[in-house]
């Protein structure tokens, strides 16, 4: 008699254990499918910030190549990068979840920026070019599209992290795991970019204040 | 002993405001044109606000303008106006259509930040016109006044195409239905900038007090940067309050303020340039 209440409390103990993770579980469920599809949507802002510039390219170079004997090397260069960076492709609309991948794609897009910003150095040196407004404008928009990388890359691996920090906290890992929810990629910075900028400090203080127009 | 722990946690404090000191992100600008760094004259400031605040009654759109002294980061131009695009969020919610006009006097360098929303209207080229050939030209002739004039005109050219409609009162009327405010322009966070002001003599008085000489190694002009951010150690000049703005526009329905319409943080689009 005593032995069977016994055994019917464990049971009890036992199912309201495991009711409280399956609530605990469900409930963590819920949070992550959000915080899955702001990650899926900041990478599809990622995607078609790179497929901007991508598109910019045949313009740039159709305008660079008009100007009397711009430098070839360089522009051959972007050219190629240019070629690279639609060869490697991750599906759009969902984050990637092979870190090799994220990487493979990030090395292609890093060598067309590196590329990029060569030939708009490069063509500092060529007043034609300067004084030209297509060119200018398509500088703006290039400059314009780094920009809207760097943004929307910050913004991809802040959701990614919530992301994977919701994923890997107890019980709600437990749930990921039987559910199919991976533990996603950020994107590295580029090598070189964590040391410090380097400060100029010949432009604070040393430049002329200008008179206040009253 | 009280004492003696608030005055370690008074400079624990400082000296994590000092590690940041030198990337200094302003709060919300109080009014649409705002120059922080004396650089027009009051009326033209108190005109363009006017004009400024009107386009956003009749289109919804927040455009602003603010003028610093000089850049305070470690990161490039285009990092900083879009971290402090992400905490003043003009633009109304949903449609983001806000932007603003950074000026960088002592760097000479300026940007136009825009929101999402603006991006179809105010492109990074048609951006780069109106900084490189609209207002620049104007700049390098010493004639700030002229150039913030084209600027903004040339800015609400570019977007009164777009097909926003704004409700007849900015965003500030709305979150503020009785009206009145209760003090002057931009002087809520000037007066902040005193209340830190008095702390920080305060804890320089009372260390200086206890500890006799070798309070000095805290004493000195080490630390102003942190309490002024543009002031430099003159003392006095360093608030946040717009200058342009005299208290005579504003106006019992809470006219001539700029408060954020509830915009996103923006994609980091514009465009930058210097003259």
């Amino acid at each position: 008699m005593n032995n069977k209440i016994i055994g019917l409390g464990c049971v009890g103990v036992l199912l309201l254990g495991v009711l409280i993770l399956v609530a605990t579980g469900v409930g963590g469920y819920n949070k992550l499918v959000p915080a899955r599809e702001n990650l899926d949507r900041s990478w599809g802002n990622v995607q078609s910030s790179y497929q901007r510039r991508l598109d910019l390219i045949p313009n740039l170079v159709k305008t660079v190549e008009g100007a009397a004997n711009f430098e070839k090397s360089t522009l051959t260069e972007v050219i190629n990068a240019r070629a690279n960076a639609t060869k490697v492709t991750v599906d759009m609309s969902h984050a990637p979840t092979d870190p090799a991948q994220l990487q493979q794609f990030q090395q292609a897009q890093q060598q067309l920026s590196s590329g990029l910003s060569r030939l708009l150095a490069v063509s500092e040196r060529y007043p034609e070019l300067k004084a030209n407004q297509n060119f200018r404008d398509l500088q703006a928009q290039i400059e314009g599209t780094e920009n809207r990388i760097n943004v929307a890359r910050n913004d991809f691996n802040v959701a990614a992290q919530h992301y994977n920090t919701l994923r890997s906290t107890f019980p709600t890992v437990i749930i990921a795991n039987f559910t199919g929810f991976q533990e996603r990629p950020y994107f590295q910075s580029a090598a070189g970019a964590d040391t410090a900028p380097s400060v100029n400090f010949g432009s604070f203080g040393a430049s002329p204040t200008p008179a206040p127009s009253h | 002993m009280r004492t003696r722990v608030f005055i370690l946690l008074a400079l624990l404090l400082s000296g994590a405001v000092w590690l940041r000191a030198a990337d200094v992100i302003p709060p919300p600008p109080t009014r649409y044109f705002n120059d922080y760094a004396l650089t027009v004259k009051p009326e033209t400031a108190d005109a363009l606000n006017r004009q400024l605040e009107d386009f956003e009654k009749q289109t919804g759109t927040q455009l602003l303008v603010a003028i610093f002294p000089k850049l305070q980061t470690e990161t490039d131009l285009a990092d900083y106006t879009h971290r402090m695009f992400a905490v003043w969020r003009p633009g109304q919610e949903g449609k983001n259509n806000g932007a603003v006009l950074f000026v960088f006097v002592q760097d000479h360098k300026m940007r136009i930040e825009t929101g999402r929303g603006l991006e179809g209207a105010l492109p990074d080229a048609r951006c780069r016109q109106i900084i490189g050939d609209v207002i620049a030209p104007k700049f390098r002739a010493g004639d700030y006044d002229g150039g913030l004039q084209e600027g903004v005109a040339a800015m609400i050219a570019a977007v009164q195409g777009e097909d926003y409609k704004g409700t007849g009162r900015t965003a500030y009327q709305q979150q503020h239905p009785g009206g009145q405010r209760s003090t002057g322009g931009g002087i809520p966070a000037g007066f902040l900038v005193l209340i830190f002001l008095a702390i920080f003599l305060f804890v320089i008085f009372v260390n200086r007090r206890q500890s006799g000489p070798r309070g000095g190694m805290y004493s000195g002009g080490g630390f102003s940067p942190i309490f002024l951010p543009f002031g430099g150690g003159g003392g006095g000049g360093g608030s946040w309050s717009s200058g342009g703005g005299s208290s005579s526009s504003s106006s019992d329905d809470g006219g001539g303020f700029f408060s954020s319409g509830g915009g996103d943080s923006g994609g980091g689009g514009g465009a930058s340039g210097d003259w």
